[in-house]
């Protein structure tokens, strides 16, 4: 031992799926679990162990992917998954990885690359455990992938605002009343920019929607395969939090991307990469919708006056126009004063 | 001692959670005009509810304070005297958060009790639907669509006002209308909601379930183990790899069934359940792949069909599903058994067509929640109306 | 102190260094090959984890040697990595093992073996980096196997019999070994390093069984449960203790028959107790000052014994009853507070009283609390103690508890 430079195990050769023809049948994440009806969130799990396959271990910290996935004496998963702490996703990931190594190493474990994925909400990825997070992305000699499904609030709880919860959405913690029509006055958390742009040593950071569930995948792949620790940020409509009839919960996740509210990038070794919609959206192919479109369809909005659309707008717009890099670094060349509506 | 009354509401969780706690806290207030005392609570183990699967709240009143005493501290009384349920689907039976196994929809029910039932069918569709039960009940049907709506925009139907009309009716020594119309001025100051919890105590319709009625089945049920058989580190086994299907007629395997979840089913969440037509399929995948229950089983011919034990009825397979009818969303008491769409359309193919045409005329009012902003708006008045709710002409009334 | 007793074996011969009771643990770590350790710096406890990172950095402890970010991932990344099936090390001090405090409750509920060194030392605020108790004391009650160690050699000692009691099937619970701040961590001594094959034979290799969560043994682990379930979980963990009492003393035999040093009643040491008329019981550090007062008092005619507790979880109820019945008058030194507690007294004390209420012989207790935020604890602190404790055998009143060695 003693090598300046420290080895990574090797990775399994997943990859990419050409077309839905393509999509393995077996499941690993399976029905019976406690989700609602229409949980995108749900689906991201689903789809998220579909693409890593058998050998692979998932840690899930507190949230609907805890609580509602797994009820005691009563699993959803067909691989080894085990719980952690709310904030604690990117420790869980390493912790994992790094005993997976070292057992390896000293051969106290047969050798063979195990797929590590740690998932937390926006409660657990954006809040809490964003410290853990970006330690655990400062490690490139251990590989996993840390999965943040963002439902925009702690919807298990009871829907309570979340650092990822947007700009005057009704929760349990910022209801519109009397005096305060627009009680949350925040703007999320720009999550995987922050990472990517954080942690250079971090080999791929992506945004997905599972709307898009073949790029989704295709993405979870290339995150497991290309080694050291990498980062997904998934936005997963909620139909209990952002108060929609479930059949709607495709259309949505859809929405959000036309609309502009949810670019789909990933940046690969320093290089960035918008895809999909997104990316016919930035070269003019595609249209990009009025988020009027996106928010008028979900209750939480529904006590927007038209100056709170327009200002929702105008911060949607202002992400693509004047970002130094559109939807993904909010650095500007000019200051804009932010002038939210009374 | 007193007497000591309970009153269950089961609903659909989180689209019925607001019509549940204001039909809970209007019982107890009712109660409370009527000289009793009382407490309203959800089923804790219930939280954190989710859209669609089973829910319940309570009241439990005391005619004193220390008879209120013995019904305290529960997470659910033993036995009810009223047992509400506000989507009639739950009449097949709950399988909630809170307990593993299919618990018949009367099982709290007192011998002689009452269920209170919201929905568009009559005794003879509605009682074959729960299961039998050893003693005599009554059914009471308030006529109206089931309320759905979601936690932030309320869809004030007056169904929760309309509930607490009906158990004047059906329950005088708990409270009586003019208790109602009371707490109804106490809890929203208006009129309006008087006029339909009046006519929904007159236009009531009731009558009794005998032992020998109802779904013989016997519910799924679930024994708890001791602590030393259970494993230690709070370890449970995974479920196992799925396996390639049978074709029950060429007994050609293929495909891909998924092993699932046998403690929960999630069935009873649905409401409406998809039935596929395999003739005009293309084979697309986005049903099965867009499903986020893996409620598809891919068949050896490669079509995909939705697990009735596993479906929870979003109707996502519906709105992915690039065929027009390939895929309808359909009222799910419009079915009385969980079997395969596909293995029936294998066995005889003209014979399910006829059925899937027969099937699809129960297409449910589809409003399981905010779809736009004034939706509700538009859907109220021909909702009162099927109600016989508060209408225009009591518009005199005006809330204040 | 252990006694040394005829080794089976002298093949391979122990050496000695001059080393602190934290370079002590981190030594037994490379002898133990642990596998995942990580770190954060607090004082006084991180002297061990600085001694880890030379042995790793030289090539002489081959594991994952991770820096967190804080506390809570400090425990969080080795309880994961021990559920993976790696054998693991911790450690933290003060506020710190706080900090993690949320993970310290899930370890034992998860039945991770996870062996952890405490570097006592008083919680803030204010800031202070001396020795209190308070800080391990706080999982007493969680399912962590707690032991005081008042030595260095008995720090590295017990290290390795905390790795085989924690790791042994029948108990799979964490092991915190308390070592006092300052007194053992930043003070080295002569310490015996016994051979790698002894080790060897001591301590067999970490099988996690049927709870190694890998893609061979598909589980679940931990998934959320309501009122139906909690009870029997709890009750896995409350046999899991009960039976850690039993492991422990099978492996003190071993550790005597292994190493040579035989440290007699696994639980508690007794010092000049068998014709003692009155015992100061405590734990750790605080034991050198007692046994120097207690050999000066007997020279004066006065017969004064010593209980030093080891293991506080499993506490050796029965044991500690029935030894603490037989003297006139028991006094409680503790280097803890409990505000508001039973007589505003420790946490030791109340535990001691509770041991002795079913005892047929009750002597009377008095507590003492002493020695806070590292203040020393003095010869004549002792000899304070121990007079007003001949006073309360003799039948005077005595306040039920002092607070020793306070200006006032």
């Amino acid at each position: 031992m003693a090598d300046a430079i420290e080895t990574t195990l090797p990775t399994q050769p997943l990859e990419a799926m050409k077309g839905v023809k393509k999509v393995p049948l077996e499941e690993f994440f399976t029905s019976g679990h406690r989700t609602c009806q229409g949980c995108e969130s749900a689906l991201v799990m689903k789809l998220m162990v579909k693409a890593s396959g058998p050998r692979t271990i998932v840690l899930g910290s507190t949230g609907c992917m805890y609580v509602a996935n797994t009820t005691y004496y009563s699993t959803s998963w067909v691989v080894p998954w085990m719980h952690t702490q709310l904030g604690s996703s990117g420790s869980a990931g390493m912790g994992t990885a790094a005993a997976l190594k070292v057992l390896m190493r000293k051969g106290k474990m047969k050798e063979e690359p195990i797929n590590v994925i740690a998932f937390c909400g926006d409660g657990g990825g954006a809040d809490m455990g964003l410290s853990a997070i970006s330690a655990a992305l400062t490690h490139p000699q251990y590989n996993f992938l840390i999965l943040l499904y963002d439902n925009e609030s702690y919807a298990n709880t009871d829907i309570q605002l979340s650092g990822s919860t947007p700009y005057g959405a009704h929760t349990t913690f910022s209801p519109p009343g009397k005096a305060k029509r627009i009680m949350h006055r925040r703007w999320k958390k720009n999550v995987a920019g922050m990472l990517a742009a954080g942690h250079p040593e971090c080999r791929y950071v992506a945004t997905v929607d599972a709307s898009y569930a073949v790029e989704m995948m295709n993405r979870v792949r290339k995150a497991l395969r290309i080694g050291g620790p990498t980062f997904l940020h998934s936005l997963d409509p909620c139909p209990k939090g952002w108060d929609y009839d479930p059949i709607m919960s495709h259309e949505l996740g859809e929405l959000a991307v036309e609309t502009g509210v949810w670019p789909l990038y990933e940046v690969e070794d320093g290089l960035l990469k918008l895809y999909g919609r997104t990316k016919q959206i930035a070269e003019k192919r595609a249209k990009r919708k009025p988020v009027r479109d996106f928010l008028l369809k979900q209750g939480r909005f529904a006590h927007f006056t038209d100056d709170d659309i327009e200002y929702f707008q105008a911060k949607i717009d202002e992400m693509w126009t004047k970002w130094l890099i559109p939807g993904v670094i909010p650095f500007h060349t000019d200051l804009d004063r932010d002038q939210p509506p009374a | 001692m007193g007497r000591l009354f309970a009153v269950e509401i089961v609903y659909r969780g989180i689209f019925q959670k607001n019509l549940a706690k204001n039909i809970s806290r209007g019982v107890v207030l009712a109660a409370h005009h009527g000289g009793k005392q009382g407490i309203s609570f959800g089923r804790y183990g219930d939280s954190p509810e989710r859209n669609g699967i089973p829910a319940k709240s309570f009241a439990v009143i005391g005619t004193d304070e220390e008879t209120l005493q013995e019904g305290m501290a529960k997470y659910e009384p033993k036995e009810v005297d009223i047992s509400i349920v506000v989507d009639d689907t739950l009449l097949k039976g709950v399988e909630s958060w809170a307990w593993y196994g299919l618990q018949p929809i009367n099982r709290l029910l007192r011998p002689g009790g009452t269920l209170i039932v919201t929905s568009m069918h009559g005794a003879g569709e509605l009682i074959p639907m729960a299961h039998r039960k050893e003693t005599p009940y009554q059914l009471a049907i308030l006529k109206g669509t089931p309320s759905f709506s979601g936690l932030w925009v309320y869809k004030d139907d007056h169904t929760d006002v309309r509930v607490l009309g009906a158990i004047a009716r059906v329950l005088p020594e708990l409270f009586t209308i003019a208790d109602v119309e009371k707490a109804i001025l106490e809890e929203w100051s208006s009129p309006l909601k008087v006029t339909s919890a009046r006519k929904a105590a007159e236009r009531i319709t009731t009558r009794v379930v005998s032992p020998g009625e109802g779904n013989p089945e016997k519910p799924f049920e679930f024994e708890l183990p001791k602590w030393h058989e259970m494993r230690e580190g709070i370890a449970i086994p995974s479920i196992a790899r799925g396996a390639a299907m049978a074709d029950p007629a060429t007994q050609q395997t293929g495909g891909f069934r998924p092993a699932r979840n046998p403690t929960f089913k999630k069935y009873t969440t649905r409401t409406m359940r998809p039935v596929v037509n395999f003739d005009t399929c293309v084979k697309c995948t986005l049903c099965w792949l867009q499903c986020p229950d893996s409620c598809f089983d891919v068949t050896p011919d490669a079509l995909y069909d939705a697990n009735m034990e596993a479906c929870c009825g979003c109707g996502v397979c519906e709105a992915v599903c690039p065929v027009e009818n390939c895929i309808t969303m359909v009222n799910e008491s419009a079915f009385a058994d969980n079997a395969s769409q596909w293995e029936a359309w294998k066995k005889d193919k003209p014979a399910y067509v006829a059925w899937l045409e027969e099937k699809i005329q129960h297409k449910p009012e589809r409003s399981h929640g905010f779809r736009y902003r004034g939706q509700y708006e538009e859907q109220l008045p021909p909702m009162m109306e099927i109600a016989g709710g508060a209408g225009p002409e009591d518009e005199s009334g005006k809330e204040g | 102190m252990a006694k040394a007793v005829e080794r089976v074996s002298t093949a391979p011969r122990e050496h000695d260094a001059l080393i602190s009771g934290s370079e002590a643990i981190a030594v037994a770590c490379k002898l133990a090959d642990v596998d995942v350790i990580t770190a954060y710096p607090i004082r006084p406890y991180d002297t061990v984890m600085q001694y880890v990172a030379k042995l790793v950095s030289n090539g002489e402890l081959d594991c994952e040697y991770i820096v967190a970010e804080s506390e809570h991932s400090q425990f969080e990344i080795v309880k994961h990595a021990s559920a993976a099936g790696a054998r693991v090390f911790c450690g933290s001090s003060g506020v710190g093992w706080m900090y993690a405090f949320e993970a310290l409750t899930v370890t034992p509920a998860l039945r991770i073996p996870m062996v952890a060194m405490v570097g006592n030392r008083a919680l803030d605020d204010p800031g202070a980096f001396g020795v209190e108790h308070n800080d391990a004391l706080a999982v007493r009650d969680l399912g962590w196997q707690l032991v005081w160690v008042d030595n260095a050699q008995e720090a590295l000692d017990t290290a390795l019999i905390a790795y085989r009691v924690a790791e042994d099937r029948r108990v799979f619970l964490p092991c915190a070994i308390a070592c006092d701040g300052a007194f053992l961590t930043h003070s080295q001594a002569q310490v015996k390093i016994p051979p790698q094959e002894w080790v060897n034979r001591f301590l067999p290799a970490y099988n996690r069984g049927d709870l190694l969560l890998h893609p061979d043994n598909p589980i679940t682990v931990a998934p959320q449960v309501n009122e139906d379930w909690l009870m029997e979980i709890r009750k896995h963990n409350d046999e899991a203790m009960k039976r850690s009492k039993t492991v422990i003393k099978e492996v003190y035999a071993d550790f005597a028959k292994t190493f040579g040093r035989d440290y007699g009643n696994p639980f508690f040491e007794e010092y000049q107790t068998a014709d003692a008329d009155v015992v100061l019981v405590g734990m750790g550090t605080l034991s050198m000052p007692v046994k120097v007062a207690i050999r000066r008092m007997r020279a004066e005619g006065k017969k004064v014994g010593f209980v030093r507790i080891r293991w506080f979880r499993p506490f050796a109820t029965e044991e500690l009853a029935a030894t603490l019945s037989r003297f006139k008058a028991v006094g409680i030194i503790d280097r803890d507070f409990s505000f508001g507690s039973p007589y505003t007294s420790g946490v030791l004390a109340t535990e001691v009283r509770a041991a002795l209420y079913p005892a047929a012989q009750r002597p009377p207790v008095l507590a003492f609390i002493c020695g806070l935020g590292g203040r020393e604890v003095t010869v004549p602190d002792v000899q304070r103690m121990s007079d007003m404790l001949f006073s309360a055998a003799s039948g005077k009143t005595q306040p039920l508890t002092t607070w020793i060695g306070i200006r006032e």
